[in-house]
């Protein structure tokens, strides 16, 4: 088995991965050192989900706004279930990060003075978010990743698969990959390992996800003891095409756009959101630009209440661009004009576009502490696949972009750090669970014995998350889905791959990913089914359980990895150092707070 | 309704030989080519190898040939075939196995290029405590963006008949990459990016045969770009002969 | 990056045009040349018979006048219009103009290009309607 021996390996190439390797390449010439920084990823970098970003990405900017307010919107937002620490740190480097980007290239959007120009974006109370038309995250991963091509120190695995951390004595020393191009087994010796893997919207049917969006480095961390955290918050986006799911930017929203129901009526007033902003002059924190959580609640009463169209099989709201005029639409929302014209055959500068709520983020993760670190010693975690602690019940649009740029930086930085006076381990220690890795996937391949289909296993698993863990939730709906996700689990123990070859075997990935996705399934449902009360993107129809509960449950959930066994949840504390809780209104309603 | 889609395998580990193989499936208006691929892999034949990621037309991954004009999988549609449909991995690539090809050529040529802001002596340097960002009319922007929204599909590559002639060509994606910087008001690399432009396996491989810009899925015309980019070395070939000095091909004064 | 891309494809085929419509009228507008060539040799031979006298001249005015080269000229005249054409259409993309900040359209910078061609061919029918 070939080994080669790096000072930082980090796992994911998309906006953090890429963004933690260009952190750890400064950190390192800063303190004069000469590491040497792998990125491993199952695909290309810029393949990488982050692309798919489209509205943009928030930092105080103008003079009118202030560090405070961007921190209130973001822990209101997370209905007080952040880290306010991380918080705080977050607003106070998101500046530098956007500025940071504009200096290595990224096309910011401008206005005639040639300064950045910034968009209002849902549950923010001033415009903040920076954008590069609706294509955001495609500019924001393709800057990174040109200008980490300036690093020679950073060597990129692309199309390598990572299996397995390799841990001795509660700190990591390595990673195990699967080429995918041959089949092969690698092993990275490394001091320290970031993880870098984006979230699990995968697990669900319906999203607005790619399809690499699996979860496989939340489940790596979670099977080596580190907590998964806050998992049971998992956010709909309000504005996904229906059939697809494919995103249609909340950017439309904060550009004026509005939903209407099947009777051409403006239905979000009706869920403290109002009272109704005026055509075209929308306002932050009002009506449409409520956030994620709140607008996809509002669409399931709507329909329940039968007030929904239809589109091909699924019930939908409209999302009506048409008031702003084509120069507007055309210059600010090229990209939507372009999937609605494609994926639903609906040109947005005629006809409103029909829209309906998708799966779209893991607000939970690897449990993280504010310096980006796991509880595995040199383990560290940064963007969707970890839970720093700032997104809380609920992330505010725009904020994840900046995120993966202050706590990919943060992490990289810090592996860098502790590289510099770390020994790698010794290499027989990872021989060893590398050959464990190799007699798994020769069983996983093994044609001589019959075994469970990963197909069916795989739509039973975004079935049952999807019934159990929707919008809404009940105690009997999520019991049952966590049931159903432990058969699946035992199941998946006999599963098979059928394709015998051993290069770009898709097959065997498609088999490795869902069993990470079944494994944090299984947290996610746990966390939700024992959190009895309703909180940001976790809403519950079970009496007395329809609102926020902080005497008891204004904790962090941790699930914790038991094997085969059923996993265990703990309760955290939250850092409420700066904010007390308080209510979390918008509209008129939150007109009244210091927010 | 059912359709029925060919598709070349190549599997080199079972047989040396590539072959064709049907698959009929029932689409609809909005079936793409990507959802029948899928169909396949989950209920047809579980070993069909293709790549794929967004199925929204921005990572660039499922660029395949389409009755011989490369298509990315996600934004073709089904409905707009009658006849045969024949899906084979992309010209002018080699190919690893069934519809997944070898792009690390295409990489070579990218990273080639310096496809990165080159400031190297800035008038205000970067400083993360009193942060300041370069100014852009919304004009400069234009100048360059529509260079900049390129997928990296390498779509353009298998349209390209002087890549497929010869695949040391930097090509259409790297070179419209290479004159996105080149246009952008902040940059002040053009002339360390004109040694690799300015030379026969740079812009002057480009006969501007055109289909490059035609197949492209985000309109991002690399054969303007790369012609354009003709203009430029042929200005720096100029400046340098009257100045004797291969070195003052710089042509964008401070903007 | 611990991959090198050694495996190389066979080149193409000599034939590879022959493959797509787009490829075809791309040889086609290659191959406008040749007619060309014919056309820029008689213009050659006709000025050496000025040079060599009246007799050399008249013979070059009578081979002119045959219905072959008649047509090759006229198929030459055809070639040069759909170079032109293709040609035009390029040029806003090889070198888009702008006026003040903003990017002439496309097809202004083509029409511009045709009404330089009647131009240039009104301005020689007068000179040789003036001799």
């Amino acid at each position: 088995m070939r080994q080669q021996d790096f000072d930082i390996v980090i796992v994911g190439g998309g906006g953090a991965g890429l963004r933690a390797a260009i952190g750890a390449a400064e950190a390192a010439k800063e303190q004069g050192a000469s590491q040497r920084i792998a990125m491993l990823s199952k695909v290309y970098p810029m393949r990488s989900h982050t692309v798919a970003a489209e509205g943009g990405a928030a930092a105080v900017t103008s003079s009118d706004d202030t560090h405070q307010a961007h921190f209130d919107d973001t822990v209101s937002g997370g209905d007080w279930l952040v880290e306010q620490g991380v918080v705080d740190y977050f607003v106070h480097h998101a500046y530098q990060e956007l500025v940071q980007m504009e200096r290595w290239g990224c096309p910011w959007s401008r206005k005639d003075d040639g300064q950045v120009q910034v968009r209002r974006f849902g549950g923010m109370k001033t415009a903040r978010t920076w954008f590069a038309a609706d294509k955001t995250g495609f500019h924001m991963l393709h800057t990174l990743f040109q200008t980490s091509l300036k690093y020679p120190e950073i060597e990129r695995f692309d199309e390598y698969f990572v299996l397995d951390l390799a841990v001795h004595e509660g700190a990591v020393i390595g990673v195990i990959a699967l080429q995918i191009a041959t089949g092969e087994l690698t092993l990275l010796r490394a001091k320290a390992v970031i993880l870098a893997t984006g979230g699990a919207g995968r697990l669900f049917r319906f999203n607005t996800n790619a399809g690499i969006v699996t979860g496989d480095g939340m489940a790596m961390a979670y099977r080596h003891g580190v907590a998964l955290r806050d998992m049971e918050f998992v956010q709909y986006h309000p504005t996904g095409l229906p059939g697809s799911g494919i995103l249609i930017t909340e950017a439309c929203r904060g550009e004026g756009g509005i939903l209407l129901n099947k009777d051409g009526y403006r239905y979000l007033q009706d869920y403290g959101l109002g009272p109704e902003t005026p055509l075209g002059q929308p306002e932050n924190k009002y009506m449409e630009l409520g956030p994620r959580d709140k607008l996809s609640q509002a669409f399931w009463q709507e329909q329940q209440a039968g007030r929904t169209g239809k589109f091909g099989d699924s019930d939908v709201v409209y999302l009506d661009l048409r008031h702003l005029g084509e120069k507007t639409i055309l210059e600010r929302l090229p990209f939507i004009c372009e999937l609605a014209k494609s994926y639903i055959n609906v040109d947005p500068v005629k006809e409103p576009i029909p829209i309906r709520p998708a799966v779209h983020y893991t607000m939970g993760g690897i449990e993280t502490n504010p310096q980006c670190e796991t509880s595995i010693t040199g383990l560290y975690a940064a963007g969707e696949c970890a839970s720093v602690g700032l997104h809380g019940a609920n992330r505010l649009g725009s904020n994840s972009l900046t995120e993966l740029l202050v706590f990919g930086r943060l992490a990289g930085e810090q592996a860098s750090r502790r590289a510099a006076h770390t020994e790698w381990a010794d290499s027989a220690l990872l021989h060893a669970q590398a050959e464990r890795q190799q007699a798994t996937l020769a069983r996983l391949c093994d044609g001589n014995r019959s075994g469970e289909n990963w197909v069916d296993l795989k739509h039973a698993m975004v079935q049952a998350m999807e019934s159990g863990c929707g919008i809404y939730r009940t105690e009997e709906s999520m019991a049952q889905a966590l049931a159903q996700i432990r058969k699946l689990r035992a199941r998946y123990r006999e599963i098979r791959v059928n394709d015998a070859s051993k290069i770009f075997n898709t097959e065997l990935l498609e088999c490795l990913e869902l069993g990470c996705g079944l494994d944090i399934a299984e947290a996610s449902c746990l966390g939700a089914l024992e959190r009895r009360e309703s909180r940001g993107a976790h809403q519950r129809l079970d009496e007395g359980m329809q609102t926020r509960d902080d005497v008891n449950y204004l904790k962090h959930s941790q699930v914790f990895y038991q094997g085969e066994a059923p996993a265990r949840l703990h309760w955290q504390e939250v850092d409420v150092r700066f904010s007390a809780p308080a209510e979390r209104a918008y509209g008129d309603a939150g007109k009244g707070d210091k927010v | 309704m059912n359709k029925t889609i060919s598709v070349k395998r190549y599997v080199p580990d079972n047989a040396a030989e590539s072959y064709w193989q049907a698959f009929e499936l029932p689409v609809d208006d909005s079936t793409s080519l990507l959802d029948a691929l899928n169909h396949i892999k989950e209920q047809l034949d579980s070993t069909l190898s293709y790549r794929w990621s967004c199925r929204m037309a921005i990572c660039g991954s499922c660029g395949v040939m389409v009755n011989g004009i490369p298509k990315l999988g996600c934004k073709t549609f089904l409905r707009d075939y009658d006849g045969e449909i024949r899906i084979e991995p992309l010209a002018h690539f080699p190919v690893q196995r069934d519809l997944v090809v070898d792009m690390e050529i295409f990489l070579e040529h990218l990273a080639a290029v310096k496809p990165y802001l080159i400031d190297d002596d800035p008038v205000k340097p970067f400083d993360p405590q009193a942060p300041e960002t370069y100014r852009q009319s919304p004009a400069q922007l234009a100048r360059y963006k529509q260079f900049a929204n390129c997928i990296n599909c390498g779509l353009c590559y298998s349209a390209c008949p002087q890549f497929g002639l010869n695949p040391e060509f930097r090509g259409p994606a790297a070179i419209a990459l290479a004159h996105r910087y080149n246009q952008d008001s902040r940059d002040h690399g053009k002339k360390q990016r004109m040694a690799e432009l300015n030379r026969h396996e740079g812009v002057w491989s480009c006969t501007f045969v055109g289909f490059c810009s035609k197949v492209c899925p985000k309109h991002v015309d690399p054969a303007a770009a790369v012609n354009q980019g003709k203009v430029e070395a042929a200005k720096h070939t100029l400046i340098a002969l009257f100045k004797g000095d291969e070195m003052n091909g710089e042509g964008k004064a401070h903007e | 990056m611990n991959k090198t891309s050694s495996q190389r494809l066979p080149p193409l085929k000599r034939n590879w045009w022959l493959k797509h419509r787009f490829f075809k009228l791309y040889m086609l507008r290659e191959a406008t040349v040749l007619p060309l060539v014919f056309f820029l040799l008689c213009l050659m031979a006709g000025m050496v018979a000025l040079v060599q006298g009246a007799d050399s001249w008249q013979g070059w005015v009578g081979f002119m006048g045959s219905p072959v080269v008649l047509a090759l000229n006229l198929l030459a005249l055809a070639a040069s219009l759909y170079h032109a054409a293709t040609f035009f259409v390029l040029f806003p993309r090889v070198m888009p103009l702008r006026i003040a900040g903003r990017s002439l359209p496309d097809n202004m910078i083509v029409a511009g290009q045709w009404a330089g061609v009647v131009v240039v061919a009104l301005l020689f029918f007068w000179l040789l309607g003036r001799a």
